[in-house]
C-alpha cells in the first residue's frame, strides 16, 4: 500500500535523523512516497507513468550520489519499508527477501542460522539489498564468484507501467526463460524497480582469520596480493590501500606505506595452515610487517575499508571505481595516485586484488579546486585506465563537475541495444531519466 | 535460379564450396541434436571467422532463411534443431584458443572449442575451465554459453554464466560487436549476462573471454551406499546443513545402481538403495577436514558401505558407475526420456516419493539420477516405443514430473534449457506479463527473429505432440 505522500523531504524522516538532505539526488528534491508492500509500488509506479511523473526508486539513500544528474525528477519511490523475508530455508541455502531489507539485517538473520550472503555494501544498516544490486559495484568480500550478479537465483520486478514481472527462480540451478535479472543489476532502476530477489547463500565459514602486511612500495603491495590470489589459498577477501586510507578511517593496528589485509575462513587445520601460506608468500614479497588481527580488529578493519569513501568521516570530493585485469592494478593506481595532479588534490586508493577493482578518492586538503581542474583529474584518470584494457566510473563528484562530465564511462556500439531496451521496458522515460549511461 | 538455389550460391562465396553442405543425403546428420526433435535446413554454413558469419547472417537476412547456430549438437532441449528451410550456422570449424593469459586467468576462445579441450590446454599453467556437462568431451563453448551449461561441479563453481567475462557476437543486422570486456565489472546494462541462456536466440557469438580457475591442491571422492533413497537423501541434507559445499555431490537410485552394476560392474552391494557420490576439493587440510565430516555425517543413516579415494585412477573407478549409468539404462528399456528439473533440495525426499508414486501407477519405471547438492534431478522414464501409445505416455509423465518441480517451488530446467523440449511448459513457471517482458528482449537485440525463431516460448501446441516426432534411442551418445 501507498503510505503517505510527503511533500516536503523533513517530513518522510521520522526515523532517519542523521540525514539532512534526505531524498536529495544531486540538489532536485522530489515529492516522495514510502510504500510497504508489491501492490503498493505496482500502483504508485502506474500512477506515476499516467501522470509523466519521473520517478527514482530509493533504498537506504546510501549511493545516491551515483550517476548523471537526472534529466527530470518527480517523485521519489522510498522502498525502505518493503522489507520482510518473504521465504528462507536455511537447508536450501537460498532465501528470498523483498528489495528494501537493509544488508546488515538480513545478514543478522542468516548469521543466525551459520549463514551469509557474499556481498557488502557500505553501511549496510542502511544500504538495502535491492539498492545495493541497481548500483551493483561489488565489496571486499569476493567469495564464490565476486559479483553480486552472480548470486541472485530470480528476481521480481515492477516495470514502468506498474506490471509486476517474475524471471528466475528460488533454485540454484535454472535455465528457464531468459535472465533477466541481469539487467536490473547495475541497471541503475532504469528499467524497473527490483522489488523482490532470491539469493543464493554461503555457509559461513568455521573459523576466520584476517592478516595485514605492510610494504613500502604499491607494486610489492599488490605483487604480494596479486601472489596470494595464485597460491593454492582462495581469500574470503583480499585488499590493498594506503596509508593515506588508514590515516583517514583507521583501518587496523598495523601501520605502513602500503597495507595489504588478507581474510581466510574454515575448519581449524585449513585455517591454520591458509595463514602459513600468506604470511610466507607477504614475506616473500617483501612485507616489512606481517601481523594477524584480533576478531574485533578485524570485523572493524573490514567493515572501514567497505565503507571508505562512503561514510561521513571518510566523505572525499570525488570518488571512481576502476576495473581493469587484475595485473594491471598497481600500474593504474601508480599513475594516477603518484602522477602529476591538474589540481590540488589528494589521491587516496584501494584496491581488490586479484579482482581487477581500484576505488579511487581524491580529497581536498585546502579550498575546493575550481570546477574544470578537478573535471581533468577525472579525465585523466580515465584515460589511464583506458591505456591498460580498463573502464571508470566516477561515483561521486561536486555536482557543477556532472554538468560537463559523463559519470559513466563510454559502453561503444552496445549502446545502441542498450537505448532499444530503454525503449522497451520504460518507453515513457519515467524510470530515472538521464541518471545512466549515454543519457538513458 | 530460384531463391534458395542463390541463396547457396551466395553462401559458397562466402565460405568456400566445401563449407556449405546443402545435398540431402549430407544434411541428415545435422538433423538431430541430442533431444528427441528434428529438422532438416536448407544448407549448413560453416564458418572460418566472425567475418564469415556476419556475412552469412547478412545473406541469410536478405533471404528471410531463419538461421540456427549449432556447436556440438549434444543439447537435450531441441535448441539447435534446424528450422526447416533455414540456415545452420555450425561452428565446428572456429576452435581456436586465442590467447592464455595466465596471470589474469583468462582464456579467449573461439565457440567451437570443445569444453574439455580448454581445461586440457591450460592445465599445464595449473588452470582448468569449471563448467563440465557430463558431454565436456565433446560439446563447445559456444553451446555451453547459449545453454548456460552447468555439471556436476558447478553446485561449488557456478554454471557458464558465472564464469563469461565478455563475448565477441553477431547482430542480426550482421554488426559484429563485444559485450562484456576482460575486466569483471561491466559499465551500462549487463548484456552478456542476458546473452548467456538465451539458446542462440538473441545473437550469435563468435568469441569468448572466460575466467579460468586455478586447480586445487588436492581432491577427494567418497562413494556412499544406503539401502534406502531416503537416508542418502538426508545425508544430502545433513552434509550442506554442516556448512559444507562439496565440489560435487551426485545420487542415484536402485535401477540406476542395477543398471549400472550390470554394465559397468561398479561393484555395488546387492540390495543397494542408492548411491552418494561427494568430492571434496581445496587446501588438502580442508579436503581431509570436511571428508571426515562428511563420512561422519553419512554413518549416522546407516550406509552399507563407504568408499573413499584421493588419487586419480581410484577416484575415476568411483565415478565410473555414475558416469556409466545412462548409456547402461538400455539394458533396463529400449527407451527412455530423459527429464530435467530443478527443486529445492530440502524437497528431494518428497519430490523422489511422488515420482514413485507416478512409477507404480503407470507402470512406467523411472531411473533417478540426480545432481542432489543443487536440487537438479534427471529421473528418465523407462518405455518401449513399439508398445502403441507408450511413448506419448512416457512423455505425459515428463511433464507431470515437471510440473511437480513447478508446484514445489523448483524449475522447468536446471541445465538443458527450454528449446523445443518444453516452451509449451513456460506457462507454469510464467506469466503472460514475465513471458511477455522477456519476448521484449528481441526487439532490444533487434533480432527480426531471425535467430533460432519457434524456440523457448510457447505456441499453443501440446507438449506431447510437439515432443512425439521422434524419441531418444538409448546409447553411449547421450549425456547428463
Amino acid at each position: 500500500m501507498v503510505e503517505r505522500v510527503f511533500q516536503r523531504p523533513a517530513d518522510a524522516l521520522g526515523e532517519i535523523t542523521n540525514h539532512n538532505d534526505a531524498y536529495s539526488i544531486d540538489g532536485l528534491q522530489p515529492t516522495a512516497v514510502c510504500l510497504s508492500d508489491l501492490q503498493g509500488l505496482s500502483d504508485a509506479l502506474s500512477e506515476a507513468a499516467k501522470d509523466g511523473l519521473a520517478v527514482a526508486p530509493w533504498g537506504g539513500g546510501t549511493r545516491a550520489a551515483i550517476g548523471n544528474r537526472p534529466a527530470r525528477l518527480d517523485r521519489i519511490l522510498d522502498l525502505s519499508r518493503l522489507s520482510r523475508i518473504v521465504h528462507y530455508n536455511p537447508a536450501d541455502l537460498t532465501a528470498t527477501v523483498e528489495a528494501g531489507i537493509s544488508v546488515a539485517e538480513l545478514q543478522r538473520h542468516l548469521a543466525e542460522q551459520g549463514q551469509f550472503l557474499a556481498i557488502d555494501p557500505p553501511l549496510p544498516d542502511r544500504a538495502t539489498v535491492g539498492g545495493t544490486l541497481a548500483v551493483g559495484g561489488s565489496g571486499p568480500t569476493k567469495w564464490q564468484f565476486g559479483h553480486p550478479r552472480d548470486l541472485v537465483l530470480g528476481m521480481k520486478v515492477v516495470q514502468a507501467d506498474g506490471t509486476v514481472v517474475s524471471s528466475g527462480g528460488q533454485v540454484v540451478k535454472n535455465v528457464s526463460g531468459y535472465d533477466m535479472a541481469r539487467l536490473h543489476v547495475g541497471g541503475l532502476g532504469t528499467l524497473g524497480v527490483i522489488a523482490e530477489v532470491s539469493f543464493k547463500l554461503t555457509p559461513l565459514p568455521q573459523g576466520e582469520a584476517t592478516l595485514v602486511a605492510a610494504f613500502d612500495s604499491t607494486t610489492r603491495c599488490l605483487a604480494a596480493g596479486l601472489a596470494v590470489f595464485h597460491s593454492v589459498v582462495t581469500p574470503l577477501a583480499l585488499a590493498a590501500y594506503d596509508a593515506a586510507v588508514d590515516e583517514r578511517a583507521h583501518v587496523a593496528p598495523v601501520k605502513g606505506h602500503h597495507l595489504l589485509a588478507v581474510r581466510l575462513g574454515g575448519r581449524p587445520l585449513t585455517l591454520q595452515r591458509a595463514l602459513r601460506e600468506c604470511r610466507s608468500l607477504c614475506h616473500q614479497g617483501g612485507a616489512t610487517t606481517v601481523e594477524a588481527l584480533g576478531e574485533a580488529d578485524a570485523v572493524a578493519a573490514w567493515r572501514k575499508l567497505a565503507d571508505f569513501g562512503w561514510d561521513e568521516a571518510t566523505a572525499p570530493l570525488m570518488s571512481a571505481r576502476a576495473s581493469v585485469p587484475p595485473t594491471k592494478l598497481a600500474e593504474i593506481v601508480e599513475t594516477i595516485a603518484n602522477g602529476d595532479s591538474p589540481a590540488a588534490l589528494r589521491c587516496e586508493t584501494l584496491c581488490h586484488v586479484g579482482y581487477g577493482t581500484a576505488l579511487i578518492h581524491w580529497f581536498a586538503d585546502g579550498p575546493e579546486p575550481p570546477t574544470h581542474a578537478i573535471a581533468e583529474v577525472a579525465t585523466r584518470a580515465r584515460k589511464a585506465v583506458h591505456a591498460v584494457g580498463g573502464r571508470m566510473n566516477i561515483e561521486r563528484c561536486p555536482l557543477p563537475v556532472k554538468a560537463g562530465l559523463d559519470m559513466w564511462d563510454q559502453v561503444g556500439e552496445p549502446i545502441a541495444i542498450m537505448r532499444r531496451l530503454k525503449e522497451q521496458y520504460d518507453p515513457g522515460n519515467v524510470l530515472n531519466p538521464g541518471r545512466f549511461v549515454g543519457g538513458i | 535460379m530460384t531463391d534458395q538455389n542463390s541463396l547457396i550460391t551466395e553462401l559458397k562465396a562466402i565460405v568456400g564450396d566445401t563449407y556449405v553442405v546443402h545435398e540431402p543425403d549430407d544434411l541428415i546428420v545435422y538433423e538431430y541434436d541430442g533431444s528427441v526433435d528434428k529438422g532438416l535446413p536448407l544448407a549448413v554454413v560453416l564458418p572460418d571467422s566472425a567475418q564469415d558469419v556476419s556475412l552469412v547472417v547478412n545473406a541469410a537476412r536478405t533471404h528471410r532463411a531463419p538461421i540456427v547456430a549449432r556447436g556440438a549438437g549434444t543439447g537435450l532441449s531441441g535448441g539447435a534443431v534446424a528450422s526447416e528451410g533455414g540456415i545452420v550456422i555450425a561452428l565446428t570449424r572456429m576452435t581456436r584458443i586465442l590467447e592464455v593469459d595466465v596471470e589474469n586467468r583468462i582464456a579467449v576462445v573461439e565457440p567451437g572449442l570443445v569444453n574439455l579441450e580448454l581445461s586440457n590446454a591450460v592445465s599445464g599453467h595449473g588452470l582448468y575451465f569449471a563448467p563440465d556437462p557430463s558431454s565436456q568431451k565433446v560439446c563447445t563453448i559456444g553451446g555451453n554459453v547459449a545453454e548456460n551449461a552447468g555439471g556436476p561441479h558447478c553446485l561449488a563453481y557456478g554454471v557458464t554464466t558465472n564464469h563469461v567475462l565478455g563475448m565477441e557476437v553477431v547482430l542480426a543486422d550482421g554488426s559484429i560487436q563485444w559485450l562484456g570486456d576482460r575486466t569483471r565489472e561491466s559499465t551500462g546494462y549487463d548484456l552478456r549476462g542476458v546473452l548467456v541462456g538465451s539458446e542462440g536466440t538473441l545473437a550469435i557469438v563468435t568469441k569468448v573471454i572466460l575466467r579460468l580457475l586455478k586447480k586445487p591442491e588436492a581432491v577427494k571422492t567418497l562413494l556412499a551406499v544406503f539401502k534406502e533413497l531416503d537416508d542418502a537423501s538426508a545425508a544430502v541434507s545433513g552434509i550442506i546443513g554442516a556448512g559444507i559445499v562439496p565440489a560435487a555431490l551426485e545420487m542415484m537410485d536402485d535401477l540406476c545402481i542395477e543398471a549400472a552394476e550390470a554394465s559397468v560392474h561398479a561393484g555395488y552391494p546387492d540390495g543397494a538403495g542408492a548411491v552418494l557420490l561427494v568430492e571434496v576439493d581445496g587446501l588438502s587440510e580442508a579436503v581431509e577436514e570436511e571428508s571426515e565430516e562428511i563420512q561422519r555425517i553419512c554413518r549416522q543413516f546407516g550406509p552399507m558401505e563407504i568408499r573413499t579415494a584421493t588419487d586419480a585412477g581410484e577416484r575415476e573407478r568411483l565415478w565410473a558407475g555414475r558416469k556409466g549409468v545412462l548409456g547402461a539404462l538400455g539394458r533396463l528399456a529400449p527407451n527412455y526420456y530423459l527429464v530435467d528439473g530443478t527443486i529445492p533440495r530440502t524437497k528431494l525426499v518428497e519430490v523422489l516419493a511422488r515420482i514413485k508414486e507416478m512409477s507404480v501407477e503407470s507402470g512406467f519405471p523411472i531411473a533417478n539420477l540426480l545432481h542432489a547438492g543443487d536440487g537438479n534431478l534427471h529421473p528418465s522414464v523407462l518405455f518401449d516405443e513399439r508398445k502403441p501409445g507408450d511413448t506419448k505416455k512416457a512423455l505425459e509423465i515428463g511433464g507431470r514430473i515437471l510440473e511437480l518441480c513447478v508446484e514445489v517451488g523448483g524449475v522447468l530446467s536446471g541445465e538443458h534449457g527450454i528449446g523445443l523440449e518444453k516452451q509449451e511448459y513456460m506457462p507454469l513457471m510464467f506469466s503472460e506479463a514475465d513471458m511477455n517482458a522477456m519476448a521484449r528482449l528481441k526487439p532490444a537485440f533487434a533480432t527480426g527473429d531471425l535467430f533460432n525463431p519457434g524456440k523457448v516460448f510457447p505456441t499453443g501446441a501440446s507438449c506431447a505432440d510437439v515432443f512425439q516426432a521422434a524419441v531418444s534411442k538409448v546409447g553411449p551418445g547421450a549425456w547428463i
